[in-house]
Order: C-alpha cells, then sequence, then structure tokens
C-alpha cells in the first residue's frame, strides 16, 4: 500500500504538470471582449451622402453577396454581380426583403449576420432613387 | 414562460432524485450497513449525448477516434438528394489520460474550426457505503476558427488572431435513474472574442439538458436540448434540438440523430444554430466512434 502511494504522488505529479502545459497552450491568447461594430468603426460614421450602385452597392454586393450569387450556378438562381440582375430585384423587392429579413423572404446573407445597418441604409437609399446605374 | 420551463427542467430531476433517496432510507431500516461502494458506470454510452458532451471519459490509457457526419437540410429537396448531397463533418481523438481526465482535439468542417477540451470528472455517482445521487464533470473547451477573413466592407481592417478563439465552460450533472434512464443538465458559459455588434454579448449563458432511454441492450434513444435566453445574440438563432438512436456494437458505437443544428463544437450548435425544425430545416447525421487501447490497464496481480 505505501508503494502504490508513492507511485501515485509520482503519477499525479508528472500529469498535472502536462495538464497545466496543455490548458495553458489551449489559453494563451486569453480572453477578450471585442465587438466589430467597436473594433472596426466604420470611418466618419455612416456617410450615405453619394450612394451610386458603381462605387456603393456593388462594393457591398462583391464582398457580402457575390461569392454564392454569381457565376454559371448561382444560389437561387439570382445574380447580384451585375447591374441587370441586381435592378431586377431591387424593384421587385427581393433584395430588399432578404437583406432586411422581412416575412417571406429567404434571410441575407444565409447563415451569416444581417449587414451594417449603414449598408442597409445605403441600399435602401439607392432603391428609393430608383435603383440607378450611375 | 421561458423562466417557467427552465425551472421545471432544473426541478424535475432534482425531485425525482429526492424520491430514489428516500428508498435508499428505507433499505437502512432493513439492516445491512453496505460495505463498499458501488460506481454507477455507462450513464450514457459514450462521450457525446448527441452534439454535447456527456459525463463519460475514455477510460485511462485509451484512444478512441470519432467521425462525426452530418448532411445537408432534408427539406432541400429531390434535387439536392433531401440533404445527402452535402456534408459537414468533424473528425476528433479523445484520450483517458487518467480515470478521471480525459483530453481531446477535433477538427470541423464548419467554419474550418479547430477544438481542444479537457473534460475532468469531479464527483461519480455512486451507492454503499459512500452515497452520491449525481455523476458531476467539469469540462472546458476552446474552438479556433481558420476560415480566411472578409473585411466586412471595411478597408485594410486589421484582424487578431485572438478574434478567431471562443471558449465553452460547461458543468455535466448527469444520473442514471436506472439502467435504462439518464438525465443530464449542462449549464453553460460561452465566450466569444469577437462577437459581430455591440448588441451581441460575448458571454452567452445556456442550459442544456440531455438525456436517454434504453430500448434494449445495446440500442438507446437520446434527446437533447439548449436553452440560450433571449437578448444575447443579435444575429437570426435558434435553440438547438437533437434527437438520436445510439447502437453499441462491440468497440463501436453508432450513433444516428436529427438535428436543427449544423455544427458539432460547442459554440458553433449552441449560439449558432439557425434551422427551424418546424420548417423542415433538419440534418440527418451520425457518429461513429472506435477505442483503441493505448496503455494496457494493470493486471490485480500488479497493482498489488
Amino acid at each position: 500500500m505505501e508503494n502504490m502511494g508513492g507511485k501515485l504522488k509520482y503519477k499525479l505529479s508528472k500529469w498535472v504538470v502536462i495538464v497545466l502545459v496543455l490548458s495553458g497552450m489551449i489559453s494563451f491568447t486569453g480572453c477578450y471582449y471585442d465587438d466589430e461594430d467597436n473594433l472596426y468603426p466604420q470611418v466618419g460614421g455612416c456617410d450615405t451622402s453619394n450612394v451610386t450602385y458603381s462605387a456603393t452597392i456593388s462594393v457591398i454586393m462583391s464582398s457580402n453577396c457575390n461569392s454564392c450569387h454569381s457565376g454559371s450556378t448561382p444560389q437561387g438562381n439570382l445574380k447580384t454581380d451585375n447591374y441587370t440582375d441586381l435592378k431586377t430585384i431591387a424593384d421587385n423587392g427581393k433584395l430588399w426583403g432578404a437583406v432586411n429579413h422581412e416575412n417571406g423572404f429567404s434571410q441575407m446573407p444565409k447563415d451569416r449576420p444581417k449587414l451594417s445597418d449603414c449598408d442597409l441604409s445605403k441600399i435602401r437609399i439607392w432603391i428609393d432613387g430608383g435603383a440607378l446605374n450611375n | 414562460m421561458m423562466m417557467r420551463k427552465i425551472f421545471i427542467l432544473l426541478i424535475v430531476p432534482l425531485l425525482l432524485s429526492f424520491h430514489v433517496k428516500a428508498q435508499d432510507d428505507l433499505m437502512d431500516l432493513l439492516g445491512d450497513q453496505p460495505k463498499t461502494t458501488d460506481y454507477t458506470y455507462a450513464t450514457f454510452k459514450t462521450t457525446r449525448i448527441i452534439n454535447a458532451q456527456s459525463v463519460e471519459n475514455p477510460a485511462e490509457g485509451v484512444l478512441m477516434f470519432m467521425i462525426q457526419h452530418r448532411f445537408g437540410r432534408i427539406n432541400t429537396g429531390a434535387y439536392e438528394f433531401f440533404g445527402l448531397d452535402q456534408a459537414t463533418i468533424r473528425l476528433g481523438l479523445e484520450y483517458g489520460i487518467t480515470k478521471r481526465l480525459s483530453i481531446g482535439v477535433g477538427r470541423s468542417s464548419y467554419e474550418k474550426t479547430f477544438d481542444g477540451f479537457l473534460k475532468y470528472k469531479i464527483l461519480r455517482q455512486s451507492t454503499g457505503l459512500s452515497r452520491m445521487p449525481v455523476s458531476l464533470s467539469g469540462y472546458f473547451s476552446t474552438a479556433i476558427t481558420s476560415l480566411k477573413w472578409e473585411d466586412m466592407g471595411v478597408e485594410n481592417r486589421t484582424n487578431y488572431f485572438s478574434s478567431r478563439v471562443s471558449y465553452t465552460y460547461q458543468l455535466l450533472v448527469a444520473r442514471k435513474f436506472s439502467n435504462s434512464i439518464s438525465v443530464q443538465l449542462i449549464p453553460s458559459l460561452i465566450h466569444k472574442n469577437l462577437v459581430p455588434t455591440g448588441e451581441d454579448k460575448n458571454d452567452i449563458f445556456s442550459v442544456g439538458v440531455g438525456g436517454r432511454v434504453k430500448l434494449t441492450k445495446r440500442m438507446s434513444v437520446n434527446a437533447e436540448y439548449f436553452y440560450t435566453p433571449t437578448g444575447q445574440i443579435s444575429y437570426d438563432f435558434n435553440q438547438p434540438l437533437s434527437i438520436g438512436l445510439d447502437i453499441e456494437t462491440g468497440g463501436h458505437v453508432f450513433q444516428l440523430h436529427f438535428s436543427n443544428a449544423q455544427a458539432f463544437f460547442d459554440r458553433g450548435f449552441i449560439t449558432e444554430t439557425n434551422g427551424k425544425w418546424w420548417d423542415g430545416d433538419i440534418y440527418f447525421g451520425f457518429g461513429i466512434s472506435r477505442v483503441f487501447t493505448i496503455v494496457k490497464p494493470k493486471t490485480i496481480a500488479e497493482q498489488n
């Protein structure tokens, strides 16, 4: 029995070291309390003064939508990477319903957080202005 | 309403355990003080209920290899062969360092995530000389997402490694009520280093409940549900509910299941489930685990 006690002690200390090292490795990056709105503020707040298709909307589309909605077999058979197709869904309400997560529309971007309020208001302004190719 | 549900979930198993205790006291009246402690074993068939960890660990010196696989949503229709054309998987290894401590690593295709965890048995349910109504394990896991960053509309944004990391802390409280019925409660805290908006909480509280009912010696029906109080998450999210069937065959355990969650690691299925059961956003999946004995257990002769 005494022997066993000695063994156990040795075994325990060896494992304690290993576990401490491992858990240290796992948690070395530490805890942060960041959110994207604060960590990456939109420079100068939300600038909605010059919303155009080429400079504003096509940029939002390419960083959030085109990865699925482009090419020869786009998701949902909808393309957002060109003006003509985007104009169609802007006019029939599908674009706004999807990005603003309205009832009866498939919520976009799929499985990802909703677009920022700033991007949403830019899209709204563009649609309200007639979804021009400017 | 929701608070009441949680309350019931917490209280019912407690009441049940008092009932069992009363029976034990009755046994005492018959005399015969027990001289040994019988530890309850096989509360669950394997280390997972379905997605969540169970109180089970691989035995000391045993390495477990695990393949967890989920197809796509069954409501995607005949064109996607009801989801069978798509796949999300996790490959994992778990090892029993001691009788009480196990360690595991895994890689999920969901968000290309690596995960690692430690699980420690704090209390073991037992009868006899020393009695304990429940088994209790502590669980800590880290998940590191390795997806490439997207700038999300901010030019030249600086991305931090820490933003890829999230942690999960859980207490696993389980009781095996009889040979066929086991219930487990899982109070959980999930910490995300980076969340999408200021409305999202970095620390998310959730409580899970899971259980199994054995149909035969080798088969059991399992179910599991996590409730995360609303107001902590701003994006679209649903509470994950999973129902499964465990089949044990020798060194393997097969787990077949239906779930509205897609991910297999804690942060993923507890806080990022977006499927709705009633809309048919259900994923069919399975898990296979196989154990390998790395360090042979000592025989009784060697121990003495």
